[in-house]
């Protein structure tokens, strides 16, 4: 009798245990209930982005928005300050290309090989032609399937990027790529626009199998789904006007989405790297009349005065080619491969030269310290390191259509900010703090393997807490 | 008008020849029907100067007499050709000819078999000889041909190694006991090749590997070839010294006895530089009797090729370079640098339907810097002696076969047409499907004007 008595006691404790526990993982998961969201950031030296930097000034960050930058700024009394002594404070840096949230689905290795491993149309038919349209799923949005635990998230927080175009990837129109900020408690945190751009690919996507099997199918079948959405946009008023006139209009789910993406001038991406690619994506944007930005660029050298003059911007992917890690020792490389890698880097200073606006993107770069490093290739090709600080900050800002809300440090802005203990593109420079919407990170700096003692030299003056792992968030 | 005449010339032909013919067949039967003499050519017969004014006899299949003054012998069919060209029919070292009809047809195609290690294999055993490429190449001058099993081709990319013996024969006969030279002439071997960039035919796009990957499948591959020369050194030994009875016969071991042995050359196909160098230092090694074969990088191991003497049978030279940032033309420059550095190499077409090619292969060449005596040579005599059938084909001297070609000037010019053709001392026929078509549609109606 007593044991059983006993028994019961420590049930009940466990489930008051339990329920505290619930509690406080509640409380943890709406962790924007935690911390006062003020912050301030003095005697630092504040790279606005828009106008001359500011050498020893304050930068007022409260409830996710910048709130005043300047010299002399009054501090609101529930902000918590951090000393900027020696650092600097730039942007928050944007990724205009990526798949960061999206990891990539493998393909099924277990599928029988040979010719008949085929992939079909989404509709898990074979595509015969335009109206089965073929790997086509533009009212897909990247928003939607993020995936906020994906660890390259932090990783790219880490080294100073807030926000990145995350794209979906597979098909022609694979869907549409979100702006999505790089710190949040639940997805519905991260997203800054759901609905940026509408990336395209010329991918055939038949495989021998199905259409469109080629590049000219591909071209046709796009320039069809345009037409197609046009007419959709023209007749469907006509329809809703006279519903008793006229036979009612085919549900297309792409030519809906479409006709909104042109009705509202949504950016279009073009996928285009070499120089034929980069003239034809020109050719087709004037021809398809869509507010088209161009993606890849690598080869933007050799065109960069025809963009110029169509006044079409450019997303340059940092992945500078390179050869391959495990080459054959004796491969003769070809001049071709070797002119292409020796002046691609030198793309951004040549499309600066002539005016085209540009922006940097990842592009399939594995870790964010590459991406830095691509971009110091491209200011060691000639490139202003202000036009490289502004193609991750205020001109991708512009292209990508948010620059009323980022790009820059400005009143009003998203308190996106990245504060550095030195020149950004400097090799030694180390991120020490970063933030996101208003959500601060400081970034402890692991220690490099071989000397572990240095560590705590590199502690920032003023760090409130010494017990914290690399790049967790403080003041949530 | 015009037209009408003209049709009736070429009627009045017909009927002519034809008269010709039924005048000719009893002539040609007063005489012995393997016995020719070819008078008043002049005659190159690659073992000497050429001679003016001269005369080849042929008997019994073979050359009976050849030069400036030899006498006719009375039953002998006499060839006036006076103002032609004699020479010693071409050889093409490397085809698929009778093994492959029509490429695109598989049931046609039979160059290869499954597996990678197929010694026992022999390419005559699969010669059509009723192949409607026979009578195409032979008309262009070529008079024999070596058969090489799984070289060339779209299906030559299967990863054959060892892919059988190469078997020669003539360009005439209906059956490859009569059309035969040589039944073995020599052991081909692909050699394995590192390479990063392979095409993946289920994705149907080329895939890179990392280096480490590919050299570890060569590795595998060159050291399964090697353990199979060392079990038939074993099967060699153990069939002289082992006791009969406890004795199992093997096929593939047995046939690459003579290859161990260096009785049988190897044709060893290898293109890379690299790729060359290690198939002359294995052969070294194991002690093969290596012909490199194909050698499209023959021009960056020169000297290697020179020291071991290696003999090489290059591919078409009309075609681009192995590289894209080699000169664009290397192919058709290399046989001179060869030539230049004193390494014997033949021509080869490496096909069937384009067999025919040969002569403008190595007249390519001769633009391109080759000597026009070598051009000949590569065509006519080096193959005979770099598989060591000098002693039957290849030059015009009593003893040899009579594969003879009289043409009306040089035969490396396109503009050449081969007047005789003898084949195994038969006067044989230049008619094939190239003609028949040609006829076919000469005679096709002509739309009004």
């Amino acid at each position: 009798m007593k044991n059983r008595f006993e028994f019961r006691h420590v049930l009940l404790i466990l489930m008051v245990a339990c329920i505290v526990s619930l509690i406080n993982w509640a409380h943890s998961a709406r962790a924007a209930g935690g911390a006062p969201r003020y912050f301030a950031i003095t005697n630092a030296r504040i790279v606005t982005g828009s106008g001359a930097p500011i050498n020893n000034g304050t930068v007022v960050v409260a409830k996710g928005l910048i709130q005043a930058v300047g010299e002399s700024v009054a501090i609101p009394p529930e902000a918590w300050v951090i000393d900027g002594k020696g650092l600097t404070v730039y942007p928050g840096l944007i990724d205009a290309g990526t798949d960061l949230g999206l990891p990539k689905e493998e393909p099924a290795e277990s599928a029988p090989a040979g010719r008949g491993r085929r992939r079909a149309a989404p509709s898990g038919e074979i595509a015969k032609g335009p109206e089965d349209r073929p790997g086509t799923s533009p009212w897909r949005v990247a928003a939607d399937e993020f995936k906020t635990d994906d660890k390259r998230i932090e990783t790219w927080r880490n080294a100073g990027f807030t926000t990145a175009l995350t794209m979906p990837d597979g098909g022609i129109f694979p869907g549409q790529a979100s702006l999505v900020d790089l710190a949040g408690d639940r997805r519905g945190d991260y997203i800054v626009k759901a609905v940026a751009t509408l990336p395209i690919s010329f991918t055939s996507v038949g495989n021998f199998w199905a259409f469109p099997d080629s590049l000219m199918g591909s071209i046709a079948y796009i320039r069809q789904v345009f037409d197609d959405s046009n007419w959709y946009a023209q007749a469907e008023p006509i329809y809703e006007a006279n519903e008793t006139k006229f036979e009612r209009l085919p549900y297309d789910r792409t030519e809906q989405v479409i006709a909104r993406e042109l009705r509202d001038k949504e950016i279009v991406l073009l996928p285009a790297n070499n120089s034929v690619q980069i003239l034809r994506a020109l050719r087709l944007a004037d021809e398809w009349k869509i507010n088209a930005v161009i993606y890849g660029g690598q080869h933007g050298y050799e065109v960069a005065d025809a963009i110029a003059a169509k006044k079409v911007p450019v997303l340059v992917n940092l992945k500078w080619p390179e050869r391959a890690k495990d080459a054959d020792p004796e491969g003769e490389e070809t001049l071709r491969e070797l002119r292409f890698r020796d002046r691609a880097p030198s793309t951004p200073a040549a499309l600066s030269k002539s005016g085209v606006k540009f922006a940097f993107y990842s592009g399939g770069l594995s870790g964010p310290k590459d991406i830095l490093k691509n971009a110091r290739k491209a200011i060691a090709a000639g490139l202003a390191p202000d036009a490289a600080l502004r193609a991750f900050t205020s001109d991708s800002a512009e292209i990508l259509g948010v620059s009323g809300r980022m790009g820059s440090i400005a009143p009003g802005k998203i308190a996106n900010l990245v504060v550095t203990d030195g020149e950004i593109f400097d090799e030694k420079t180390k991120v020490k703090h970063v933030f996101v919407d208003g959500r601060w990170f400081e970034i402890h700096e692991e220690p490099p393997a071989e000397k572990v003692g240095d560590h705590k030299t590199d502690e920032p003056p003023g760090a409130p807490a010494k017990d914290m792992t690399s790049g967790e968030g403080v003041g949530r | 008008m015009s037209r009408a005449i003209s049709v009736k010339s070429s009627s009045l032909q017909l009927i002519s020849f034809c008269l010709a013919l039924s005048l000719a067949f009893p002539l040609w039967s007063q005489r012995a029907a393997n016995v020719y003499a070819i008078k008043g050519a002049k005659v190159y017969t690659l073992a000497g100067p050429a001679i003016e004014n001269g005369t080849v006899v042929i008997r019994d299949g073979k050359i009976a007499a050849v030069g400036a003054n030899i006498a006719v012998p009375d039953d002998a069919q006499v060839i006036d050709a006076a103002g032609l060209e004699v020479y010693p029919g071409m050889f093409d070292p490397i085809t698929q000819m009778g093994l492959n009809e029509v490429g695109a047809v598989s049931a046609t195609v039979d160059t290869r078999e499954l597996g990678a290690f197929n010694p026992e294999l022999i390419a005559a055993t699969a010669v059509n000889p009723a192949t409607a490429h026979i009578p195409v190449t032979r008309a262009n001058g070529i008079t024999e041909v070596l058969a090489v099993p799984g070289i060339g081709g779209f299906d030559s990319e299967g990863g054959g190694v060892i892919t059988g013996q190469a078997s020669t024969f003539n360009l005439a006969g209906w059956t490859m006991d009569e059309m035969q030279i040589k039944r073995s002439v020599a052991m081909v071997i692909n050699w394995p090749s590192i390479q990063t960039r392979s095409f993946d035919f289920s994705t149907f796009s080329f895939k890179e590997k990392p280096y480490t990957e590919a050299k570890k499948e060569y590795d595998k591959s060159v050291n399964e070839l090697s353990d199979w020369l060392v079990r038939a050194r074993h099967y060699a030994q153990a069939k002289e010294k082992g006791s009969p009875d406890l004795f199992v016969r093997d096929l593939k071991l047995e046939a690459l006895v003579p290859v161990v042995e260096g009785k049988l050359p190897v044709l060893m196909v290898a293109d890379d530089a690299r790729d060359i160098r290690n198939a002359v230092d294995f052969c070294a090694k194991q002690n093969l009797k290596m012909i490199l074969a194909s050698g499209a990088e023959s021009w960056k191991v020169k000297d290697l090729l020179k020291e071991k003497k290696i003999p090489v049978i290059l591919g078409p030279t009309e075609r681009l370079p192995e590289r894209e940032d080699a000169p664009y033309d290397k192919p058709m420059t290399q046989p001179a640098e060869l030539n230049a550095a004193g390494i014997p190499f033949a021509f080869s077409s490496f096909g069937t339907s384009f067999s025919r090619r040969l002569p403008q292969y190595a007249g390519t060449a001769v633009g391109y810097g080759l000597p026009h005596d070598e051009g000949l040579k590569a065509v006519m005599l080096n193959a005979a002696q770099i598989l060591g059938l000098a002693d039957q084909v290849g030059t015009l001297e009593p003893g040899k076969l009579a594969n003879i070609i009289v043409t009306s000037g040089d035969p490396l010019e396109i503009q050449t047409q081969v007047r005789y053709l003898f084949i195994k001392g038969q006067l044989t026929s230049t008619d094939n499907r190239h003609r028949d078509l040609y006829e076919e549609y000469r005679k096709r109606p002509v739309p009004p004007r």
